[in-house]
């Protein structure tokens, strides 16, 4: 019998921490079949259950009796030779008072009832499976419990704890409860040892009167970090967060313990933050669930608050999530400080959060998200954009750059876009100026989210920022630049929807800057200036839509279009838009749009507009009037530009006409601006076809997909050096 | 683990058979073993609980099994004479009851139709069931001793490619 080091290994057990029961219980197994022996230990012990065996009952009974507390429980073959199964089973009873679960092979109904009416806890009927023995603790639990219970019942009238402490005490040292457990015995001098320290045990521990366990769900947790907000994670107390949660039932003392959790949470959080790098790195190659999923949901609340994550391991753990390798990503580390509530200002550093409508409850959704993610939002219906279609993919939890607090009102404001997310978060600096401040290098990666504002710059990049905006839908209600990027910028905009719908300026670009529209619609409703670029920058936008639809000239389009517009412009006051249209010739004015296959798009280009410097602008356009290309082949006017050679390429129109600004787009190709850089305009060979994100020395990143084209453009690593 | 294909150790000393084979042909006489009846879905949870830590579980269990089937074959062998149908039935019961738990169907079957007829007190249905227990006892016998064989090659393997 492998008896003696079970039992001493049994003692040890006795220290073993209550919360971890059932493993570890310990159980005396007897019976005479040494194979069901055999078997039926290994899948005790594979329960995690203390197992020691025993194959003739009167030897198992010597052993309870010289050990008493040894064991949790027995169980017992009913026939053996030996000695009557059932007998044991009375003497263990009388004695020991410990449960018994009998077996047998044989379990018709006298041989059951026998065991019953001998006070069998449970029969068991060979051979025995797996399934049966894992629930075999609560017989343990039970007879504990109800033993609790009786003496408490006949207690004196005391304070539940303290009478139970006494009577546990007297019971145990009662010789006729000697058999007690021992384990049981120790946990409750554990508990009593802790009885100054908050009651609130975790523990299942039957012997004391439950609290009703706190279950923070979801919701629940919402509700808390809403309050944390509201308050601010320095200044929040307990009993000023359940004042504002205000949730029947929820004591003090949960909130407490809770909070004390969170901040936990946090502060390793901000640990995380400053090890990007090895976060970046366990990040890689790992699924995105999984790794979400580390994060867990209370990390992306609590990110979300704190906040105190660089972008750069933002983007590295979205495009984790997202599943788009960062490596195209310049990440920098830059720490910076994270934006509370409602001001973003100066802020490098984001905060995301994964999905959770943070800002906004009310937008709460269906859950898209694999994730067991709280935003649940429906990807984004604006109101009036039917046009919007499917913005978001919806297989991935995106984390989310996001700002502010929960705010009451909705996110967007004018534009009544009922904009809901997708598995990814809200963000809604809503009265932030710039949510998206970033200086230094930063990347910045949204996904699905809305940037509702009413702010004048949504993104707002410093130098050599690249905030790629992917999946998103970034409604600029009231925005008067809802993206802007200072030098060497570079904004991608992954299918997403960008709704400037008062914005002036939609689409703000520096010196140097890149917007890349792809798949995207947007919409500016009433801007005035969509899409601005500075010198050298250049928009593409592919498979997107433009729609301005109160401009002077708006463009209505059905279905998602390309507008290739040619990047243009050196100056930032040069305004015009150059929309490039294939299909219809335009004149100066922008024609709606409507056919699918071919749009016109005017293109207003000053004349100096294209001209390649040095240094500026990637197109060399000459023509004030430009066409570039058609859906159907037919070149634009764009030198060598083939970008709107695609086949099925449809291109928008865009707006602005005598804008103040100038904004270039370019259809397809990752490579616009190589493709029209004034270097590269003589070599048309110039390998435009996307061959993947790259960045430039800008630190742009050109999206594979963007350019997608059949091939109408080429990949140009060349990419960098229209753009200086 | 060892990538199969690529190791096929031809020269091993063991035998000439590869890995590979070893182990198709250890899942193929399980599988019709089941198929046949010999083995039911007791015997799969003991395949199951063999793990890392336990890896001769199933070994063990089986050679526990076949110690008590013989020796409990032989008793009842003995005496046939005289047919004790009460102490027939306690080492039947017992077999019955380690063959359930290793998974021993087709025994196990034979088994209780024993105690039938011990139950009824029928000598001859008992020794004809006898035969019948030991027929269909020592066919699986049988294939438990293959069964080993195959498995202790296998982890030969498995330990010389540690070595």
């Amino acid at each position: 019998m492998s008896v003696g080091s079970s039992y001493a290994s049994s003692r040890l057990e006795n220290n073993r921490m209550p919360d971890k029961f059932p493993v570890g219980m310990k159980v005396l197994l007897v019976d005479d079949d040494l194979t069901c022996l055999a078997v039926v230990k290994r899948m005790l012990l594979q329960c995690q259950y203390d197992v020691t065996t025993c194959s003739e009952a009167k030897r198992a009974l010597s052993l309870l009796r010289e050990n008493k507390g040894a064991f949790d429980m027995i169980i017992s073959d009913v026939h053996m030779p030996d000695m009557d199964g059932f007998k044991l089973l009375e003497l263990v009873g009388l004695e020991m008072d410990l449960p018994v679960i009998m077996m047998s092979g044989d379990t018709r109904f006298n041989v059951v009832m026998k065991g019953v009416s001998h006070g069998a806890c449970d029969f068991l009927s060979k051979p025995v499976r797996m399934e049966e023995l894992q629930n075999i603790w609560q017989h343990v639990v039970r007879r504990k419990w109800l033993d609790s219970k009786e003496i408490e019942h006949s207690g004196s009238v005391e304070e539940a704890d303290h009478n139970r402490q006494v009577n546990d005490d007297s019971e145990y040292d009662s010789t006729l409860n000697d058999g007690t457990d021992g384990s049981w015995k120790y946990l409750k001098k554990k508990r009593d040892a802790k009885e100054d320290d908050d009651g609130d045990l975790d523990n299942v521990d039957p012997s004391s009167s439950k609290k009703p366990r706190v279950v923070w769900s979801v919701e629940l947790h919402q509700q808390f970090v809403n309050a944390v907000n509201q308050l601010g994670i320095d200044k929040a107390v307990p009993k000023r967060i359940l004042e504002l949660m205000n949730v029947p039932g929820l004591t003090r003392e949960n909130v407490a313990s809770h909070l004390q959790k969170f901040r936990l949470y946090l502060k390793r959080l901000s640990g995380v933050a400053q090890h990007h790098t090895g976060l970046n790195n366990s990040l890689c190659g790992s699924s995105s669930n999984a790794k979400v999923g580390q994060l867990g949901r209370l990390d992306f609340q609590t990110l979300a608050v704190s906040g105190q994550i660089p972008p750069q391991t933002l983007a590295a753990l979205q495009d984790e999530l997202l599943g788009h390798p960062s490596h195209s990503f310049a990440m920098q580390t830059t720490n910076l400080p994270v934006p509370q509530q409602a001001s973003v200002q100066g802020t490098n550093c984001v905060t995301f959060e994964r999905g959770i409508a943070f800002g906004q409850p009310s937008l709460k959704g269906q859950a898209v998200s694999s994730l067991p993610v709280w935003s649940t939002n429906d990807p984004g219906s604006v109101g009036s954009a039917s046009n919007l279609g499917r913005l978001n993919t919806q297989n991935n939890n995106m984390l989310v750059t996001m700002l502010q607090q929960p705010q009451p009102h909705t996110v967007t404001s004018d534009s009544n876009h009922a904009i809901k997310m997708q598995p990814s978060c809200l963000v809604d600096p809503r009265k932030s100026s710039s949510n998206f401040q970033v200086q230094g290098n930063p990347m910045l990666l949204n996904q699905d989210f809305v940037v509702p504002s009413q702010s004048s710059t949504n993104y707002q990049g410093g130098n050599t920022v690249v905030p790629a905006i992917q999946d998103s839908v970034v409604v600029t209600s009231q925005s008067s630049t809802s993206l802007r990027t200072g030098n060497n910028h570079f904004i991608t905009n992954h299918r997403s929807t960008v709704f400037p719908s008062e914005s002036l300026t939609g689409f703000s670009l520096g010196n140097d800057t890149g917007l890349l529209n792809q798949v995207s619609i947007l919409p500016p409703s009433q801007t005035s200036n969509n899409f601005q670029a500075g010198t050298k920058s250049f928009h593409i936008n592919q498979n997107s839509m433009v729609v301005p639809s109160q401009l002077s000239n708006t463009l209505q389009t059905e279905k998602s279009i390309m507008p290739v517009a040619v990047n243009y412009n050196p100056l930032p006051t040069q305004s015009d838009i150059m929309p490039s249209s294939m299909g219809q010739a335009l004149d100066g004015g922008f024609e709606n749009l409507a056919a699918v296959d071919s749009y016109s798009v005017s293109i207003s280009m000053v004349p100096e507009a294209l001209s390649s410097t040095g240094s500026s602008t990637s197109w060399q356009l000459h023509h004030p009037d430009v066409i570039i290309g058609r859906p159907h082949g037919s070149p634009c006017l764009v030198p060598n530009s083939c970008n709107v050679q695609a086949t099925d390429t449809r291109l928008g129109k865009f707006p602005e006409k005598g804008q103040g600004r100038s904004l270039g787009f370019v259809g397809k190709g990752t490579c616009l601006p190589s493709r029209f850089a004034v270097d590269d305009i003589e070599s048309p060979t110039n390998d435009l076809t996307n061959t993947g994100t790259y960045t430039g020395d800008d630190g742009y990143v050109l999206n594979q997909d963007i350019f997608g084209i059949n091939g109408a453009f080429q990949s140009g690593h060349c990419a960098t050096t229209s753009f200086k | 683990m060892l990538p199969l294909c690529s190791r096929v150790l031809l020269s091993h000393p063991f035998s000439p058979m590869s890995l590979m084979a070893l182990r198709e042909q250890l899942n193929m006489l399980v599988n019709s073993m089941y198929i046949e009846g010999l083995l039911d879905q007791q015997f799969q949870q003991l395949q199951m609980l063999q793990d890392a830590s336990s890896p001769g579980f199933v070994a063990e269990v089986i050679n526990l099994f076949c110690e008590d089937a013989e020796r409990i074959l032989t008793e009842l062998t003995k005496d046939q004479a005289v047919v004790d149908f009460q102490k027939v039935d306690a080492y039947v019961h017992q077999l019955k009851g380690s063959s359930s738990s290793v998974g021993a169907q087709n025994v196990k079957l034979a088994c209780i139709q024993f105690r039938q007829f011990c139950e009824e007190n029928n000598k001859d249905g008992c020794l004809n069931a006898l035969n019948v227990v030991k027929h269909h006892y020592y066919l699986l016998r049988n294939k438990f001793d293959t069964m080993l064989q195959l498995e202790q090659r296998i982890q030969a393997y498995d330990s010389k490619q540690q070595n």
